[in-house]
């Protein structure tokens, strides 16, 4: 007992003491795989600070859920291996919601008032987080998603963050992009119109095609879960577009781009978030040519950055499969939500809430990343098009197809 | 309270409970009147979107959002029923499957559908996304009481003529038929009733969830409804609520262990359908436990069905 008293005692001085040391040297964790932190070592933080992730480890969406869980799990070890918290560990504890709304809250509701974690990530869907966000919120609880795109997630309340980009910044961008590049004129359009997430994706499409005053030669929907679209496909290409933009999800996304080369039409097919997995261009081969993907993240990255080629090093030996962006995402919110303890130096819920609305300029695998005042992320989205099977950075050059 | 919820029994999933054995008593109407029909999930979804309508756009109070939700779905469940019903077993299933659907899309393409047809855009049930930010306006006090009211109604449906004539028809259709009773009125009028009370549940079930989407009510919670129903009984109306209540707890109490949550819950549910078989709540299938461990011979397999209240209509 005496020497644990001791021991205490010598910590008590040397702490703020090395505290004080490392704020002359803020770089002191340049070895860490994330970014320079704004801030150093946390000096009286210190045990165990447990955060929680709602994700969808079981039902419909368990395919999202698992790289999630990994990457998250990573990220928190590399946190405790480095030290990030000083004298405290990170620990997190994994809920599943089963893909559905009601598991969602009752997960949350545990999370948030049984194991009175400091903040969540997560749930994987936007529904999920339109459910289940509003009980971290009433606690005062930092909920941050990690794979929401849906408008208003973060209307939902001031501790309701993500830092997965809207459909809403990627699309249009990437959109005004190949516009200005390849000099799209004619555009058919081709959607899911029963799921929240293609028909969001849908709409920013419609909406950034219209503002560039491109000619939408024609619109046809499908419901998720069909498999032939030779009918919709036929009807868009009688209308001779130079480009094809599609809002679809993965499974779907690969027969569209299939069916479409084999009714003939070898130019410009540009898709939403579904398209951006490296599943798609596995299974779409040769006939991949062309497409034009915008994403927050992109293992095919040519010009990643440090922080990226880290993350998939550590997340392939981690894991033995590559990272999709729903695992950079996650991975990346883990790290965020890190920072923000560290920077608080507090396990407060409210001093996290307030450390994580202030990162700003930290450099992650999405790139250098900041909160806007809405607690959306600001970082920059990725155009890419696929050359010869790979994913190349799109420009006036790589853009020109057919030789 | 403390121990419900370190057993992860918290209060919304008490509420999910009380809204789940709701649904199991909307599916228990039909299936004691031998009706196999599963369009409780499509009314559940008429009443979610009519009541969450009545409350949101029309900014009235939860009880008329409730009532109205209830009323709808039992006004579409008249013509849908007097058709439908004339099929039984399996066909019935697959025709109630399919109005189901019908409903879900119905509901997705509502708004251009509306729109086309009054010649200005609408925003009404909000297509995929449907409609979200709803107030949680739903309590546990609301939901108790609303499962006594609708308990209380059972009961006393049971000990009507009326209650006797549906177990007549579950027994045997045709015999009932032939003793005078107007099988078509009786199926329909418990169709509507079934309807009803999933409406109500919908329209609850609503203002706990805070949004809804036309895929929530698709074909996977016409099953779960079905399920609360099977696991906990159906020859006494105590036993689709015991598995509404069963079925909503047992995945959060099991939530310690981690990835084995779903083979744990999974094999659980199979060990009581094999070991079980007439349900959790099934007074017969106690009784020959009991006598096969007193070691007397059962008598001659008694169907776990409510026999004293059929051989009386």
């Amino acid at each position: 007992m005496k020497s644990a008293a001791r021991l205490f005692l010598i910590l008590l001085i040397l702490v703020p003491a090395l505290a004080m040391a490392q704020e002359a040297t803020p770089e002191a964790v340049a070895s860490v795989p994330m970014g320079t932190s704004a801030c150093p070592a946390p000096a009286t933080l210190s045990g165990e600070v447990t955060i929680g992730a709602v994700l969808t480890l079981s039902g419909g969406a368990s395919v999202y859920g698992g790289p999630q869980q990994a990457a998250i799990q990573l990220a928190v070890d590399q946190v405790n291996e480095a030290g990030y918290l000083g004298g405290a560990t990170l620990n997190v504890i994994f809920e599943d919601s089963a893909s559905e709304n009601e598991q969602a809250i009752n997960a949350m509701t545990k999370l948030v008032e049984e194991d009175q974690v400091v903040a969540v990530l997560g749930p994987t869907l936007s529904r999920e987080a339109f459910s289940a966000d509003p009980v971290a919120q009433d606690n005062g609880t930092v909920v941050m998603g990690v794979s929401n795109t849906a408008i208003g997630i973060t209307d939902m309340g001031e501790f309701v963050f993500r830092d997965s980009l809207p459909e809403a910044a990627v699309i249009p961008g990437v959109i005004g992009q190949a516009t200005e590049l390849l000099g799209l004129t004619r555009v058919g359009l081709l959607y899911a119109n029963d799921d929240d997430f293609t028909v969001s994706g849908y709409e920013v499409m419609r909406d950034a095609f219209s503002e560039l005053g491109i000619e939408i030669v024609g619109e046809e929907t499908y419901a998720t879960g069909d498999v032939d679209f030779n009918a919709q496909l036929t009807n868009l290409l009688s209308g001779d577009p130079d480009v094809l933009a599609v809002s679809a999800l993965a499974a779907e996304a690969v027969q569209i781009t299939l069916q479409a080369r084999a009714l003939g039409y070898d130019g410009y097919i540009i898709g939403g978030n579904g398209f951006n997995s490296p599943a798609v261009l596995e299974q779409t081969g040769a006939d991949s040519e062309g497409l034009i993907v915008g994403g927050a993240w992109n293992i095919g990255n040519p010009t990643p950055t440090g922080e990226s080629v880290y993350f998939v090093a550590a997340y392939e030996a981690a894991t033995d499969s590559s990272p999709d962006q729903f695992a950079a995402q996650a991975y990346t919110g883990a790290w965020l939500l890190a920072e923000a303890i560290r920077c608080a130096d507090s396990a407060d819920r409210t001093a996290v809430r307030d450390s994580l609305a202030g990162i700003v300029d930290y450099a992650t695998p999405l790139g250098v990343f900041s909160f806007d005042e809405n607690r959306n992320p600001i970082h920059a989205p990725v155009a890419q098009i696929v050359r010869e099977g790979r994913f190349v950075v799109l420009t006036a050059e790589t853009g020109v197809l057919g030789e | 309270m403390e121990f419900l919820s370190s057993l992860g029994i918290s209060e919304p999933v008490v509420q999910f409970a009380l809204i789940n054995a709701i649904l199991g008593l909307s599916i228990y109407l039909t299936l004691f009147t031998g009706m196999f029909s599963l369009a409780n999930a499509g009314f559940m979804a008429i009443g979610a979107f009519t009541g969450v309508i009545i409350t949101q756009r029309l900014g009235l109070p939860l009880p008329i959002g409730v009532a109205g939700g209830m009323l709808m779905a039992g006004v579409i469940a008249l013509p849908i029923g007097l058709p439908v019903l004339r099929l039984r077993d399996i066909y019935l299933a697959i025709a109630t499957i399919g109005f189901g659907e019908v409903v879900r899309i119905l509901i997705l393409n509502f708004d251009p559908l509306v729109s086309g047809l009054i010649g200005m855009d609408v925003e009404i049930t909000g297509g995929a996304l449907g409609i979200k930010r709803i107030p949680k306006l739903t309590e546990t006090w609301h939901l108790i009481i609303f499962l006594i009211l609708i308990s209380y109604f059972i009961t006393r449906l049971h000990r009507s003529r009326f209650g006797r004539a549906m177990a007549a028809i579950r027994q045997d259709e045709k015999a009932a038929a032939n003793m005078g009773i107007d099988t078509v009125y009786v199926k329909n009028v418990v169709f509507i009733l079934s309807a009803m009370i999933a409406g109500g549940a919908g329209a609850w079930s609503g203002h706990l969830t805070r949004i809804i989407s036309p895929g929530d009510f698709g074909f996977d919670k016409a099953v779960d409804i079905l399920a609360f129903a099977v696991l906990g009984g159906t020859s006494t109306w105590v036993g689709p609520i015991v598995g509404g209540f069963v079925l909503t707890a047992l995945p959060e109490v099991l939530r310690f262990a981690d990835q084995f949550r779903g083979v744990i819950n999974g094999l659980i549910l199979m060990l009581v359908i094999v070991y079980v078989p007439g349900g959790l709540v099934n007074p017969a299938g106690i009784r020959r436990i009991f006598e096969r461990l007193r070691g007397r011979k059962s008598p001659s397999a008694v169907p776990p069905t409510s026999t004293e209240a059929g051989s009386k209509a």
